[in-house]
């Protein structure tokens, strides 16, 4: 019994360790299957979630929507009651992280306070927790917010209930672009695998931001930085579509050619920054003009300076295209502010319609160019449309200037001289060069044909360059032949006509003072005409210019006198000899009053400035008794005689030198 | 209802009544008693333990699961240290559970229907718990807190302000706990 009876207890015992080893053994079972199963889970978890990431930086809209949906999905993730985007603003030692007011919230937290603590704090880098993330290029755990001296934001976060935080960095390369922070509500001790995970999202999130800026970079290269129009490239592309597309389907288009008039005048008196912001407003008031323009018919562009244009989609007509032109001129019309100045401009617009041409986009903006720059020659603030005339008026343009260059080459550029008479004694004191274009035996080019196209082109360098020389030449041999003859006699003046370019240049002193070592003339014969708008176009460097070449020993004449604006303020700051009265003033004295007044007027302010007068275009003899009656110095024009090749006029100078003309009483 | 709640309540019974005492009940109740942590078993067979343990001790099924609740927590202590030691208060421990708590349980158990607490403090410190399910185990939870409570040696207090079982959609319980 005894033995059955401990039999069976140690039975038992066996039964009962060996039910418990089962248990045991079920247990770490179970336990190997639970760490299978959590291993499983976290993983799959990481993928979907990755994966929802990669998606989240793959989907199209703003920066802002997709940080959005971004901190929504983490906030879910990881349990967070509220989470916020900063992004890394500035440049250099001035960079921030600047709070974005891209927030996710769970729907049952009161997050008003913190929120607004948060819109106000601007981190620098290493402070607070948006901070450290930025210096540490990683993520960053923070636990007990409400009393961690790194957390700034505390007394906001205690009140609204959070108590953990973690952010990372948003990284394009190694470079920190945003941070996004995250908040939960409970306190949670450090969750490495989290961060891991966060670190492999910022980096998905940070195509997010170079993506953006990969966009905003492809914006600035289609796009005018000053006045955020389509750019000079921007808007050849879609000329060369609406050109493709008339090709393809003959839907026509319009191009207007827009031109500022005077821009350069607000330029160089009141400064860059106030043209710039007159050409903002400018765009403001094209644009405004395209209102009535169905929406995607107009496309307006800046193609750089002031030169805007307008492609109109689908004009068959030019009805559109002027109607949009009246408002452009219209719009114009009141005074833009720039500062404290009310400036004024008007537009010159040349249209060109597709059916025009068949040369492609370039042809279609070249003919608007024309149309426009015809509108500019016909007095400015105008429409002119395109027409072959224009077309055949540049080709003959082309041809000229091809001639011109081979006249220089060639050499078949001569100078006459026209006599200037002193009124006093009806004496030749001097003479003016005047350019003419042998184009064949006996055949002459008067300036007027040419000139203007050799400002144009700049050929005007080298030909300005040739008449100063050979005119410098000229007026020595005379010195020199004068003084053998009658060495009493002063030897006469020569003036010479510098063009508006020719004025601009940068060394243009430098050239004259050249000129007059190398031809041995002596400097006080030498008298260069400017003309008004040369001078007042920019006064300041006029003055400098002019008084180097006063420093040369020349004197200075302004030419055409009362024609341009005749500022008589600007006139005694300019260091000038002599005054040229204009022949249309001198030609009207008989029969026009008010031309005469002119006359008399000039003539009392050039002598009160202490400046010789010349009357130019003098033809008759009433003229002659006129300005010697005012007490003109001295006249040029047919009555005495026309400009004269060299030899007669030296023969001119040494018979009027010996036996001089006498007013008939 | 998961296997480990099966697992709990027979470690508790075994540990304070013996063995033969869950052998009884598993009897009493007409169950097989073969239950694994993992799986997945009959929310019926939780309740017909209940019913048997409170039959056989006089006592409603809310008192048996409180009872249960509060002496399985050491063991779920013992079992996964992790969740609690994240803590140093009973109230903190609680607004744990949606987060982290739940999750994890879902990765062990897929599929597991944990229920949502709603979590709110009131203003004189006091945490309410919202607490809605089908099960309405509001019983089983007020255990768990209780022995939440005894493990961070707190002295738990809590009011049982709305009830399922009276006829509210809901059991809102106001959970105090002071240092002991």
């Amino acid at each position: 019994m005894l033995d059955s009876s401990n039999g069976t207890q140690s039975d038992i015992q066996r039964l009962t360790r060996r039910l418990e080893r089962e248990r045991e053994t079920r247990h770490k079972a179970e336990q190997i299957a639970e760490q299978g199963l959590r291993e499983l889970y976290d993983k799959q978890r990481e993928l979907e979630f990755l994966g929802l990431i990669a998606a989240t930086a793959n989907q199209s809209g703003s920066v802002f929507e997709v940080l959005g949906a971004a901190l929504a999905h983490i906030s879910q993730f990881a349990g967070c009651a509220a989470s916020h985007v900063y992004l890394l603003a500035g440049r250099g030692s001035g960079q921030r992280l600047w709070p974005t007011g891209i927030w996710y919230a769970s729907p049952h937290a009161d997050l008003a306070g913190f929120q607004h603590a948060t819109a106000q704090c601007v981190f620098t880098h290493g402070e607070g927790l948006p901070g450290l993330v930025w210096a540490d290029t990683k993520p960053v755990w923070m636990e007990g917010l409400t009393e961690n001296p790194g957390f700034l934001r505390r007394e906001e976060a205690k009140k609204s209930g959070l108590r953990t935080a973690f952010a990372f960095p948003l990284l394009i390369d190694t470079e920190v672009v945003a941070v996004l922070e995250f908040f939960m509500e409970d306190r949670r001790a450090k969750d490495r695998a989290l961060l891991l995970l966060m670190a492999q999202a910022g980096t998905q999130l940070g195509r997010v931001i170079e993506r953006d800026r990969a966009n905003d970079r492809l914006h600035d290269a289609l796009h005018d930085v000053l006045t955020g129009l389509p750019n000079r490239a921007n808007f050849l592309r879609r000329l060369d579509q609406a050109v493709t597309e008339q090709t393809l389907s003959g839907r026509p288009f319009c191009l207007l050619f827009i031109d500022l008039d005077h821009f350069k005048i607000v330029n160089d008196s009141l400064g860059h920054m106030a043209g710039d912001r007159l050409l903002i407003q400018v765009s403001a008031r094209l644009a405004a003009a395209l209102d009535e323009v169905q929406p995607g018919q107009a496309l307006l562009a800046r193609l750089g300076g002031d030169e805007f244009t307008i492609l109109l989609h689908g004009v068959e007509d030019f009805g559109i295209g002027h109607a949009v032109c009246r408002r452009i001129h219209e719009a114009m019309r009141a005074s833009f502010v720039i500062g404290e100045h009310d400036v004024f401009t008007t537009a010159s617009i040349g249209i060109a319609a597709s059916s025009a041409s068949h040369g492609g986009a370039e042809a279609v903006l070249r003919n608007a160019d024309l149309a426009m720059y015809h509108a500019k020659t016909c007095g400015k603030a105008r429409t002119e449309i395109f027409d072959d005339a224009m077309h055949a008026d540049a080709m003959r343009r082309i041809t000229l200037e091809a001639d011109l260059r081979a006249a220089l080459r060639q050499g078949d550029f001569v100078l006459y001289y026209q006599p200037i008479i002193s009124l006093a004694d009806l004496s030749v004191v001097g003479f003016e060069a005047l350019v003419r274009w042998q184009t064949a035996p006996g055949l002459l080019r008067l300036p007027g044909e040419f000139i203007e196209l050799a400002e144009e082109t700049g050929l005007i360098f080298p030909l300005g360059l040739w008449v100063l020389r050979e005119a410098c030449v000229q007026a020595q041999r005379w010195t020199q032949a004068l003084g053998e003859t009658d060495p009493a006699d002063p030897a006469p003046t020569m003036s010479i006509n510098l063009s508006a370019r020719q004025f601009a240049q940068a060394d243009l002193v430098e050239q004259i003072a050249r000129i007059l070592a190398e031809t041995g003339v002596n400097p006080a014969l030498i008298r260069l005409e400017i003309t008004e708008t040369v001078a007042m176009d920019d006064a300041a460097r006029a003055i400098q210019v002019l008084t180097g070449l006063r420093e040369l020993g020349v004197q200075i004449s302004l030419d055409d006198f009362g024609t341009g604006f005749s500022s008589f303020s600007y006139l005694h700051r300019f260091p000038l000899q002599i005054l040229k009265i204009d022949r249309s003033f001198v030609s009207r004295m008989d029969h026009n009053g008010e031309s005469l007044n002119i006359v008399k007027t000039i003539l009392l302010l050039a002598r009160s400035l202490g400046m010789m007068v010349v009357a130019e275009g003098v033809e008759t003899l009433r003229e002659v008794k006129y300005l010697q009656e005012f007490g003109c110095d001295y006249c040029q024009g047919y009555y005495f005689e026309k400009p004269l090749p060299a030899q007669e006029a030296h023969q001119y100078l040494i018979s009027n030198s010996i036996s001089r003309r006498r007013v008939a009483a | 209802m998961k296997g480990i709640i099966f697992n709990l309540v027979e470690e508790v019974v075994v540990q304070h009544h013996g063995p033969n005492t869950w052998e009884d009940l598993l009897e009493a109740a007409g169950l097989d008693g073969t239950y694994t942590s993992l799986g997945n078993y009959d929310d019926a067979e939780l309740l017909s333990l209940v019913r048997s343990a409170g039959e056989a001790l006089a006592l409603p099924d809310d008192a048996v699961l409180r009872w249960v609740g509060r002496r399985a927590m050491p063991i779920i202590v013992s079992r996964w240290p992790g969740f609690f030691s994240a803590h140093h208060t009973t109230l903190d421990f609680l607004r744990s559970l949606n987060s982290v708590i739940h999750p994890e349980v879902r990765k062990l158990y897929s599929g597991a229907n944990c229920p949502h607490f709603g979590f709110k403090t009131r203003e004189d410190g006091a945490l309410l718990i919202g607490y809605n399910s089908a099960r309405r185990l509001c019983g089983l939870a007020h255990g768990f807190i209780e022995g939440a409570a005894d493990y961070y040696r707190e002295r738990p207090a809590l009011d049982h302000l709305e009830c399922m079982h009276l006829g509210d959609p809901r059991c809102l319980i106001a959970v105090q706990a002071s240092a002991a």
